[in-house]
Protein backbone atom coordinates (compact mmCIF):
# COMPACT_ATOMS: atom_id res chain seq x y z
CA UNK A 1 0.00 0.00 0.00
CA UNK A 2 3.42 2.35 0.65
CA UNK A 3 4.24 2.15 -2.91
CA UNK A 4 0.64 3.26 -4.20
CA UNK A 5 0.73 6.25 -1.74
CA UNK A 6 4.20 6.83 -3.32
CA UNK A 7 2.79 6.55 -6.80
CA UNK A 8 0.23 8.78 -5.86
CA UNK A 9 2.26 11.77 -5.05
CA UNK A 10 5.00 11.27 -7.29
CA UNK A 11 4.25 13.29 -10.71
CA UNK A 12 3.90 11.43 -13.91
CA UNK A 13 6.03 12.83 -17.09
CA UNK A 14 4.48 13.29 -20.21
CA UNK A 15 5.87 11.23 -23.33
CA UNK A 16 5.68 7.36 -23.72
CA UNK A 17 9.49 6.66 -22.63
CA UNK A 18 9.19 9.11 -19.23
CA UNK A 19 5.85 7.86 -18.57
CA UNK A 20 7.19 3.90 -19.06
CA UNK A 21 10.38 4.45 -16.23
CA UNK A 22 7.48 6.33 -14.18
CA UNK A 23 5.78 2.91 -14.13
CA UNK A 24 9.02 1.18 -13.80
CA UNK A 25 10.18 2.55 -11.14
CA UNK A 26 7.19 3.89 -9.03
CA UNK A 27 3.99 1.53 -10.24
CA UNK A 28 3.19 -1.39 -7.32
CA UNK A 29 1.11 -2.42 -10.32
CA UNK A 30 3.81 -2.72 -12.94
CA UNK A 31 4.73 -6.30 -12.75
CA UNK A 32 0.94 -6.85 -13.28
CA UNK A 33 1.18 -4.64 -16.48
CA UNK A 34 4.50 -6.75 -17.75
CA UNK A 35 2.25 -9.76 -17.66
CA UNK A 36 -0.93 -8.47 -19.16
CA UNK A 37 1.46 -7.21 -22.21
CA UNK A 38 2.85 -10.06 -22.43
CA UNK A 39 -0.70 -12.09 -22.45
CA UNK A 40 -2.01 -9.34 -25.34
CA UNK A 41 1.27 -9.65 -27.55
CA UNK A 42 1.08 -13.89 -27.17
CA UNK A 43 -2.37 -13.49 -28.23
CA UNK A 44 -1.38 -10.65 -31.48
CA UNK A 45 1.67 -13.37 -32.41
CA UNK A 46 -1.00 -16.35 -32.14
CA UNK A 47 -3.25 -14.55 -34.41
CA UNK A 48 -0.80 -13.73 -36.99
CA UNK A 49 1.00 -17.01 -37.25
CA UNK A 50 -2.21 -19.31 -37.25
CA UNK A 51 -4.37 -16.93 -39.76
CA UNK A 52 -1.69 -15.33 -41.59
CA UNK A 53 1.98 -17.53 -41.78
CA UNK A 54 0.49 -20.59 -41.24
CA UNK A 55 -3.14 -20.88 -42.78
CA UNK A 56 -4.32 -23.13 -40.23
CA UNK A 57 -7.24 -20.48 -39.01
CA UNK A 58 -9.23 -21.25 -40.83
CA UNK A 59 -8.39 -24.82 -41.14
CA UNK A 60 -7.80 -26.32 -44.49
CA UNK A 61 -10.46 -28.86 -46.11
CA UNK A 62 -10.87 -32.20 -44.11
CA UNK A 63 -11.54 -33.82 -46.89
CA UNK A 64 -8.55 -33.56 -49.36
CA UNK A 65 -7.30 -36.47 -50.55
CA UNK A 66 -3.13 -37.07 -49.89
CA UNK A 67 -1.62 -35.28 -53.02
CA UNK A 68 -4.06 -32.19 -52.40
CA UNK A 69 -2.47 -32.17 -48.68
CA UNK A 70 1.02 -32.72 -49.93
CA UNK A 71 0.42 -29.60 -52.12
CA UNK A 72 -0.83 -27.91 -48.97
CA UNK A 73 2.24 -28.23 -46.97
CA UNK A 74 4.44 -27.27 -50.13
CA UNK A 75 2.11 -24.17 -50.94
CA UNK A 76 2.59 -23.13 -46.88
CA UNK A 77 6.22 -24.22 -46.58
CA UNK A 78 8.17 -21.76 -45.47
CA UNK A 79 5.05 -20.32 -43.57
CA UNK A 80 4.68 -23.11 -41.82
CA UNK A 81 8.66 -23.91 -40.70
CA UNK A 82 8.76 -19.86 -39.80
CA UNK A 83 5.35 -19.49 -38.72
CA UNK A 84 5.68 -22.54 -35.57
CA UNK A 85 9.31 -21.30 -35.19
CA UNK A 86 7.78 -18.31 -33.64
CA UNK A 87 4.95 -20.01 -31.69
CA UNK A 88 8.16 -22.33 -30.16
CA UNK A 89 9.71 -19.09 -29.09
CA UNK A 90 6.75 -17.80 -27.38
CA UNK A 91 4.42 -20.93 -26.30
CA UNK A 92 5.90 -19.63 -22.66
CA UNK A 93 3.82 -16.98 -22.95
CA UNK A 94 1.13 -19.27 -22.05
CA UNK A 95 2.20 -19.13 -18.58
CA UNK A 96 1.75 -15.16 -18.63
CA UNK A 97 -1.90 -15.82 -19.60
CA UNK A 98 -2.61 -18.57 -16.69
CA UNK A 99 -0.63 -16.68 -14.33
CA UNK A 100 -2.55 -13.54 -14.43
CA UNK A 101 -5.82 -15.87 -14.96
CA UNK A 102 -4.69 -17.48 -11.60
CA UNK A 103 -3.55 -14.11 -9.98
CA UNK A 104 -7.25 -13.12 -10.32
CA UNK A 105 -8.95 -15.94 -8.95
CA UNK A 106 -6.61 -15.99 -6.06
CA UNK A 107 -8.11 -11.92 -5.50
CA UNK A 108 -11.70 -13.51 -5.13
CA UNK A 109 -12.87 -14.62 -2.17
CA UNK A 110 -12.94 -18.36 -2.91
CA UNK A 111 -10.47 -20.73 -2.08
CA UNK A 112 -6.99 -20.73 -4.35
CA UNK A 113 -7.80 -24.79 -5.35
CA UNK A 114 -9.68 -22.97 -7.78
CA UNK A 115 -6.49 -20.98 -9.18
CA UNK A 116 -4.36 -24.05 -8.97
CA UNK A 117 -6.76 -26.37 -10.52
CA UNK A 118 -6.90 -23.55 -13.14
CA UNK A 119 -3.21 -22.77 -14.23
CA UNK A 120 -2.84 -26.91 -13.92
CA UNK A 121 -5.33 -27.49 -16.14
CA UNK A 122 -4.72 -25.08 -19.00
CA UNK A 123 -0.64 -25.74 -18.58
CA UNK A 124 -1.42 -29.21 -19.82
CA UNK A 125 -4.08 -28.54 -22.34
CA UNK A 126 -1.42 -26.11 -23.86
CA UNK A 127 0.16 -29.01 -25.09
CA UNK A 128 -2.62 -30.87 -27.17
CA UNK A 129 -3.75 -27.65 -28.20
CA UNK A 130 -0.68 -25.70 -29.12
CA UNK A 131 2.52 -27.69 -28.97
CA UNK A 132 1.65 -30.78 -31.18
CA UNK A 133 -0.41 -28.98 -33.80
CA UNK A 134 2.96 -26.96 -34.08
CA UNK A 135 5.51 -30.35 -34.14
CA UNK A 136 2.96 -32.43 -36.23
CA UNK A 137 3.01 -29.47 -38.77
CA UNK A 138 6.60 -28.60 -38.99
CA UNK A 139 7.06 -32.28 -39.07
CA UNK A 140 5.41 -31.83 -42.16
CA UNK A 141 6.82 -29.05 -43.78
CA UNK A 142 10.18 -29.91 -43.19
CA UNK A 143 10.67 -32.93 -45.63
CA UNK A 144 8.67 -32.48 -48.93
CA UNK A 145 9.71 -35.34 -50.28
CA UNK A 146 8.51 -37.49 -47.29
CA UNK A 147 6.14 -40.46 -48.31
CA UNK A 148 2.43 -38.64 -48.61
CA UNK A 149 0.65 -41.20 -46.54
CA UNK A 150 3.05 -40.30 -43.94
CA UNK A 151 2.31 -36.19 -44.77
CA UNK A 152 -1.70 -37.10 -45.10
CA UNK A 153 -1.43 -38.94 -41.15
CA UNK A 154 0.44 -35.51 -39.77
CA UNK A 155 -2.07 -33.42 -41.72
CA UNK A 156 -5.27 -35.16 -39.64
CA UNK A 157 -3.18 -35.32 -36.01
CA UNK A 158 -2.56 -31.64 -36.19
CA UNK A 159 -5.96 -30.36 -37.32
CA UNK A 160 -7.56 -32.87 -34.98
CA UNK A 161 -5.05 -31.89 -32.10
CA UNK A 162 -5.82 -28.21 -32.44
CA UNK A 163 -9.50 -28.29 -33.39
CA UNK A 164 -10.45 -31.41 -31.93
CA UNK A 165 -9.04 -31.33 -28.70
CA UNK A 166 -10.82 -28.27 -27.22
CA UNK A 167 -12.65 -30.46 -24.41
CA UNK A 168 -9.44 -30.58 -22.49
CA UNK A 169 -10.10 -26.76 -21.69
CA UNK A 170 -13.70 -27.90 -20.67
CA UNK A 171 -13.28 -28.45 -16.98
CA UNK A 172 -10.80 -25.29 -16.45
CA UNK A 173 -13.48 -23.28 -17.86
CA UNK A 174 -15.85 -24.70 -15.13
CA UNK A 175 -13.13 -24.05 -12.55
CA UNK A 176 -13.06 -20.47 -13.57
CA UNK A 177 -16.52 -19.89 -13.98
CA UNK A 178 -18.34 -21.70 -10.33
CA UNK A 179 -14.81 -19.22 -8.79
CA UNK A 180 -16.63 -16.35 -10.61
CA UNK A 181 -20.24 -16.89 -9.64
CA UNK A 182 -19.15 -17.68 -6.46
CA UNK A 183 -16.80 -14.75 -5.10
CA UNK A 184 -17.69 -12.06 -2.87
CA UNK A 185 -14.91 -9.66 -4.12
CA UNK A 186 -16.45 -8.64 -7.28
CA UNK A 187 -13.39 -9.09 -9.19
CA UNK A 188 -15.49 -10.20 -12.54
CA UNK A 189 -18.82 -9.21 -13.30
CA UNK A 190 -21.56 -12.29 -13.00
CA UNK A 191 -22.35 -11.61 -16.75
CA UNK A 192 -18.89 -13.04 -17.60
CA UNK A 193 -19.02 -16.21 -15.20
CA UNK A 194 -22.38 -16.82 -17.66
CA UNK A 195 -20.27 -16.12 -20.96
CA UNK A 196 -17.95 -19.34 -19.41
CA UNK A 197 -21.24 -21.40 -20.12
CA UNK A 198 -21.27 -20.19 -23.86
CA UNK A 199 -17.34 -21.00 -23.81
CA UNK A 200 -17.84 -23.99 -22.23
CA UNK A 201 -20.49 -25.18 -24.54
CA UNK A 202 -18.06 -24.76 -27.41
CA UNK A 203 -16.12 -27.37 -26.35
CA UNK A 204 -19.03 -30.03 -26.90
CA UNK A 205 -19.66 -28.26 -30.62
CA UNK A 206 -16.68 -29.00 -31.55
CA UNK A 207 -17.14 -32.63 -30.81
CA UNK A 208 -18.37 -33.73 -34.40
CA UNK A 209 -15.83 -32.55 -36.08
CA UNK A 210 -14.38 -36.30 -35.45
CA UNK A 211 -17.34 -37.97 -37.21
CA UNK A 212 -17.53 -35.38 -40.35
CA UNK A 213 -15.03 -34.50 -43.05
CA UNK A 214 -17.46 -32.37 -44.60
CA UNK A 215 -20.40 -30.30 -43.69
CA UNK A 216 -21.34 -27.92 -41.23
CA UNK A 217 -20.17 -30.02 -38.55
CA UNK A 218 -16.45 -31.05 -39.94
CA UNK A 219 -13.80 -29.40 -38.44
CA UNK A 220 -13.90 -26.33 -40.69
CA UNK A 221 -17.56 -26.36 -40.74
CA UNK A 222 -19.49 -23.31 -39.94
CA UNK A 223 -20.78 -24.83 -36.48
CA UNK A 224 -18.06 -26.74 -35.34
CA UNK A 225 -15.32 -23.95 -36.19
CA UNK A 226 -16.70 -20.31 -37.44
CA UNK A 227 -19.48 -20.08 -34.84
CA UNK A 228 -17.36 -21.85 -31.74
CA UNK A 229 -14.61 -19.19 -32.93
CA UNK A 230 -16.59 -16.07 -32.63
CA UNK A 231 -17.46 -16.97 -29.39
CA UNK A 232 -14.14 -18.12 -28.42
CA UNK A 233 -12.75 -14.64 -30.01
CA UNK A 234 -15.84 -12.60 -28.08
CA UNK A 235 -14.49 -14.44 -25.29
CA UNK A 236 -11.11 -14.18 -25.36
CA UNK A 237 -11.47 -10.20 -26.03
CA UNK A 238 -13.88 -10.07 -23.21
CA UNK A 239 -11.61 -11.45 -20.40
CA UNK A 240 -8.75 -9.59 -21.34
CA UNK A 241 -10.18 -6.52 -21.06
CA UNK A 242 -11.47 -7.46 -18.12
CA UNK A 243 -8.14 -8.85 -16.62
CA UNK A 244 -7.06 -4.97 -17.50
CA UNK A 245 -9.92 -3.79 -15.18
CA UNK A 246 -8.82 -6.28 -12.50
CA UNK A 247 -5.23 -5.02 -12.32
CA UNK A 248 -6.57 -1.12 -12.53
CA UNK A 249 -8.99 -1.82 -9.73
CA UNK A 250 -6.76 -4.02 -7.42
CA UNK A 251 -5.86 -2.30 -3.93
CA UNK A 252 -4.06 -5.07 -3.31
CA UNK A 253 -5.96 -6.02 -0.67
CA UNK A 254 -8.50 -9.17 0.38
CA UNK A 255 -11.81 -8.00 0.20
CA UNK A 256 -13.90 -7.30 -2.48
CA UNK A 257 -12.57 -4.81 -5.17
CA UNK A 258 -12.76 -0.96 -5.56
CA UNK A 259 -14.93 -0.46 -8.35
CA UNK A 260 -12.86 2.41 -9.65
CA UNK A 261 -9.16 2.88 -10.35
CA UNK A 262 -7.65 1.59 -6.59
CA UNK A 263 -4.95 4.56 -6.29
CA UNK A 264 -7.31 7.72 -7.12
CA UNK A 265 -10.13 5.51 -4.51
CA UNK A 266 -7.34 5.63 -1.82
CA UNK A 267 -6.12 9.19 -2.72
CA UNK A 268 -8.90 11.25 -4.62
CA UNK A 269 -6.61 13.98 -5.16
CA UNK A 270 -4.01 12.12 -6.65
CA UNK B 1 -23.21 -5.19 -10.99
CA UNK B 2 -24.25 -7.07 -8.31
CA UNK B 3 -22.81 -10.55 -7.01
CA UNK B 4 -24.72 -13.29 -6.76
CA UNK B 5 -24.30 -13.73 -3.03
CA UNK B 6 -24.60 -9.59 -1.91
CA UNK B 7 -27.65 -9.61 -4.07
CA UNK B 8 -30.39 -8.20 -1.93
CA UNK B 9 -31.10 -10.81 0.82
CA UNK B 10 -34.48 -9.97 1.11
CA UNK B 11 -36.13 -11.59 4.20
CA UNK B 12 -39.62 -11.33 4.28
CA UNK B 13 -41.27 -8.83 5.83
CA UNK B 14 -38.10 -6.66 5.54
CA UNK B 15 -37.94 -2.97 3.75
CA UNK B 16 -35.63 -4.36 0.90
CA UNK B 17 -38.27 -7.20 0.63
CA UNK B 18 -41.69 -4.80 0.78
CA UNK B 19 -39.60 -2.26 -2.29
CA UNK B 20 -38.66 -5.32 -3.98
CA UNK B 21 -42.41 -6.40 -4.24
CA UNK B 22 -43.41 -2.78 -4.78
CA UNK B 23 -41.01 -2.34 -7.66
CA UNK B 24 -41.62 -5.56 -9.24
CA UNK B 25 -43.50 -4.47 -12.11
CA UNK B 26 -40.46 -1.84 -13.01
CA UNK B 27 -37.10 -3.30 -12.77
CA UNK B 28 -35.91 -6.21 -14.91
CA UNK B 29 -36.80 -9.69 -13.03
CA UNK B 30 -33.44 -10.95 -11.96
CA UNK B 31 -29.88 -10.29 -12.21
CA UNK B 32 -29.33 -7.93 -15.72
CA UNK B 33 -26.14 -10.13 -15.73
CA UNK B 34 -28.58 -13.10 -16.72
CA UNK B 35 -30.12 -11.28 -19.01
CA UNK B 36 -27.02 -10.15 -21.02
CA UNK B 37 -26.27 -14.56 -20.74
CA UNK B 38 -29.84 -15.29 -21.99
CA UNK B 39 -29.54 -12.05 -25.22
CA UNK B 40 -25.80 -13.97 -25.96
CA UNK B 41 -27.36 -17.56 -25.94
CA UNK B 42 -30.24 -16.36 -28.41
CA UNK B 43 -27.52 -15.47 -31.04
CA UNK B 44 -25.79 -18.47 -30.61
CA UNK B 45 -28.88 -21.09 -30.79
CA UNK B 46 -30.18 -18.37 -33.77
CA UNK B 47 -26.95 -18.58 -35.61
CA UNK B 48 -27.05 -22.62 -35.49
CA UNK B 49 -30.83 -22.24 -36.27
CA UNK B 50 -30.02 -19.70 -39.35
CA UNK B 51 -27.20 -22.56 -40.64
CA UNK B 52 -30.06 -24.86 -40.46
CA UNK B 53 -32.35 -23.23 -42.51
CA UNK B 54 -29.81 -22.91 -44.99
CA UNK B 55 -28.58 -26.31 -45.23
CA UNK B 56 -32.44 -27.08 -45.18
CA UNK B 57 -33.00 -24.73 -48.40
CA UNK B 58 -30.38 -26.34 -49.95
CA UNK B 59 -30.56 -29.60 -49.42
CA UNK B 60 -34.16 -29.60 -51.57
CA UNK B 61 -36.44 -32.31 -50.75
CA UNK B 62 -33.74 -34.16 -48.89
CA UNK B 63 -34.56 -33.10 -45.37
CA UNK B 64 -38.47 -33.66 -45.75
CA UNK B 65 -38.02 -37.75 -45.92
CA UNK B 66 -35.85 -37.90 -42.98
CA UNK B 67 -38.10 -35.32 -41.04
CA UNK B 68 -40.77 -38.07 -41.52
CA UNK B 69 -38.90 -40.54 -39.20
CA UNK B 70 -39.12 -38.30 -35.79
CA UNK B 71 -42.17 -38.80 -33.68
CA UNK B 72 -44.22 -35.72 -33.33
CA UNK B 73 -46.17 -37.56 -30.14
CA UNK B 74 -42.41 -37.23 -28.42
CA UNK B 75 -41.94 -33.73 -29.77
CA UNK B 76 -45.12 -32.42 -28.37
CA UNK B 77 -44.38 -34.30 -25.36
CA UNK B 78 -41.60 -32.82 -24.66
CA UNK B 79 -42.65 -29.19 -25.52
CA UNK B 80 -45.78 -29.74 -23.11
CA UNK B 81 -43.52 -30.79 -20.33
CA UNK B 82 -41.08 -28.11 -20.35
CA UNK B 83 -44.30 -25.35 -20.48
CA UNK B 84 -45.67 -27.04 -18.10
CA UNK B 85 -42.00 -26.73 -15.87
CA UNK B 86 -41.45 -23.05 -17.09
CA UNK B 87 -45.36 -22.76 -15.42
CA UNK B 88 -44.01 -24.62 -12.18
CA UNK B 89 -40.87 -21.72 -12.09
CA UNK B 90 -43.39 -18.78 -12.86
CA UNK B 91 -45.50 -19.68 -9.99
CA UNK B 92 -42.37 -20.27 -7.33
CA UNK B 93 -41.23 -17.34 -8.47
CA UNK B 94 -44.43 -15.61 -7.63
CA UNK B 95 -44.79 -17.52 -4.60
CA UNK B 96 -41.61 -16.42 -3.54
CA UNK B 97 -42.47 -12.93 -4.11
CA UNK B 98 -45.54 -13.48 -1.64
CA UNK B 99 -43.33 -15.11 1.05
CA UNK B 100 -44.62 -18.65 0.51
CA UNK B 101 -41.18 -20.19 0.42
CA UNK B 102 -42.73 -23.48 1.33
CA UNK B 103 -44.51 -23.53 -2.13
CA UNK B 104 -41.99 -21.74 -3.95
CA UNK B 105 -39.73 -24.41 -2.86
CA UNK B 106 -42.17 -27.33 -4.08
CA UNK B 107 -42.48 -25.84 -7.75
CA UNK B 108 -38.87 -25.77 -8.07
CA UNK B 109 -39.00 -29.39 -7.19
CA UNK B 110 -42.12 -29.85 -9.60
CA UNK B 111 -39.85 -27.93 -12.22
CA UNK B 112 -36.75 -30.21 -11.99
CA UNK B 113 -39.55 -33.17 -11.94
CA UNK B 114 -40.51 -32.05 -15.27
CA UNK B 115 -36.99 -31.04 -16.42
CA UNK B 116 -36.09 -34.75 -15.46
CA UNK B 117 -39.08 -35.96 -17.56
CA UNK B 118 -38.10 -33.88 -20.54
CA UNK B 119 -34.15 -35.71 -20.40
CA UNK B 120 -35.89 -38.98 -19.84
CA UNK B 121 -38.06 -38.65 -22.81
CA UNK B 122 -35.16 -37.30 -24.97
CA UNK B 123 -32.65 -40.00 -24.16
CA UNK B 124 -36.03 -42.55 -25.05
CA UNK B 125 -36.37 -40.90 -28.50
CA UNK B 126 -32.49 -40.92 -28.87
CA UNK B 127 -32.50 -44.61 -27.85
CA UNK B 128 -35.76 -45.51 -30.30
CA UNK B 129 -33.81 -43.57 -33.21
CA UNK B 130 -30.80 -45.54 -33.24
CA UNK B 131 -32.49 -48.61 -32.73
CA UNK B 132 -33.75 -47.84 -36.28
CA UNK B 133 -30.68 -46.99 -37.67
CA UNK B 134 -30.69 -43.18 -37.49
CA UNK B 135 -27.71 -42.01 -35.94
CA UNK B 136 -25.78 -38.65 -35.83
CA UNK B 137 -24.07 -39.31 -39.55
CA UNK B 138 -27.03 -41.01 -41.22
CA UNK B 139 -28.03 -38.07 -42.58
CA UNK B 140 -27.74 -33.82 -42.66
CA UNK B 141 -31.21 -33.73 -41.32
CA UNK B 142 -30.34 -36.49 -38.33
CA UNK B 143 -26.97 -34.86 -37.44
CA UNK B 144 -28.65 -31.13 -36.98
CA UNK B 145 -31.34 -32.73 -35.12
CA UNK B 146 -29.05 -34.86 -32.54
CA UNK B 147 -26.79 -31.78 -32.72
CA UNK B 148 -29.70 -29.38 -31.45
CA UNK B 149 -31.43 -31.66 -29.08
CA UNK B 150 -27.89 -32.48 -27.77
CA UNK B 151 -26.72 -28.92 -27.10
CA UNK B 152 -30.48 -28.20 -25.70
CA UNK B 153 -30.42 -31.07 -23.27
CA UNK B 154 -26.96 -29.74 -22.21
CA UNK B 155 -28.25 -26.97 -21.08
CA UNK B 156 -31.13 -28.53 -19.28
CA UNK B 157 -28.41 -30.71 -17.22
CA UNK B 158 -26.71 -26.68 -16.06
CA UNK B 159 -30.69 -25.67 -15.48
CA UNK B 160 -30.77 -28.73 -12.68
CA UNK B 161 -27.89 -26.90 -10.76
CA UNK B 162 -29.57 -23.71 -11.13
CA UNK B 163 -32.55 -25.12 -9.87
CA UNK B 164 -30.35 -26.42 -6.90
CA UNK B 165 -29.22 -23.06 -6.47
CA UNK B 166 -32.75 -21.49 -6.37
CA UNK B 167 -34.17 -24.74 -3.73
CA UNK B 168 -30.88 -23.60 -1.81
CA UNK B 169 -31.93 -20.07 -1.87
CA UNK B 170 -35.96 -21.34 -0.45
CA UNK B 171 -34.76 -23.77 1.77
CA UNK B 172 -32.77 -21.43 3.86
CA UNK B 173 -34.25 -18.28 5.70
CA UNK B 174 -31.30 -16.22 5.84
CA UNK B 175 -30.85 -16.20 2.47
CA UNK B 176 -33.99 -16.47 0.24
CA UNK B 177 -32.82 -13.61 -2.22
CA UNK B 178 -35.72 -12.62 -4.37
CA UNK B 179 -33.07 -11.59 -6.79
CA UNK B 180 -31.68 -15.38 -7.02
CA UNK B 181 -34.94 -16.91 -7.58
CA UNK B 182 -35.64 -14.75 -10.66
CA UNK B 183 -31.99 -15.26 -12.31
CA UNK B 184 -32.92 -18.75 -12.03
CA UNK B 185 -36.36 -18.48 -13.42
CA UNK B 186 -34.68 -16.60 -16.33
CA UNK B 187 -32.41 -19.25 -17.16
CA UNK B 188 -35.20 -22.17 -16.85
CA UNK B 189 -37.62 -19.97 -19.59
CA UNK B 190 -34.54 -19.70 -21.54
CA UNK B 191 -34.52 -23.57 -21.65
CA UNK B 192 -37.97 -23.49 -22.53
CA UNK B 193 -37.68 -20.75 -25.19
CA UNK B 194 -34.66 -22.25 -27.06
CA UNK B 195 -37.34 -25.85 -26.81
CA UNK B 196 -40.19 -24.69 -28.28
CA UNK B 197 -38.12 -23.02 -31.56
CA UNK B 198 -36.16 -26.16 -31.78
CA UNK B 199 -39.37 -28.28 -31.60
CA UNK B 200 -40.46 -25.87 -34.50
CA UNK B 201 -37.86 -26.18 -36.49
CA UNK B 202 -37.49 -30.04 -36.62
CA UNK B 203 -40.93 -31.27 -35.59
CA UNK B 204 -43.16 -29.21 -37.27
CA UNK B 205 -41.69 -27.36 -40.36
CA UNK B 206 -42.15 -29.00 -43.55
Amino acid sequence: MSASIAAAVTPRPSGLPGRIAWHWRHDPKAELWIIWYAMVFFYILFGIVFVLLTHVIPPPQPYWDPPRVVQWFNDHHYGLLSGFGIIFLVTGLVAACNALIGYSIWRMSVSPAFAYSYIAIYSLSATPGLLLTAIALTVGAMRPERNPDLIYWLYDMAIMCFDGTMGVFLIGTLVWMIAILIDKNNVFPKWFGYLNICNLITEFVVAPAWVFKSGVFSWNGTIAFWIDTVVFAIFTVAFITLLKRVIVRDDFGTGPLPDGDARTAIHPEA
Amino acid sequence: MRPMSNAAMNAPGSAEANSSLGNAGLRIPGQPDMWAFVMFEALIFSSYFIVYMIRRAMAGDHFLPAQEHLSQGFGVANTLILLLSSWFMAGSVRSAREGKYDIALRQVLLTAACGLLFVGLKLLEWSDKIGEGLTLSTNEFFSFYYFLTAIHVLHVLFGFVVLAVAARELRSPPRRSQEIVETCATYWHMIDFLWVIIFALLYVMR
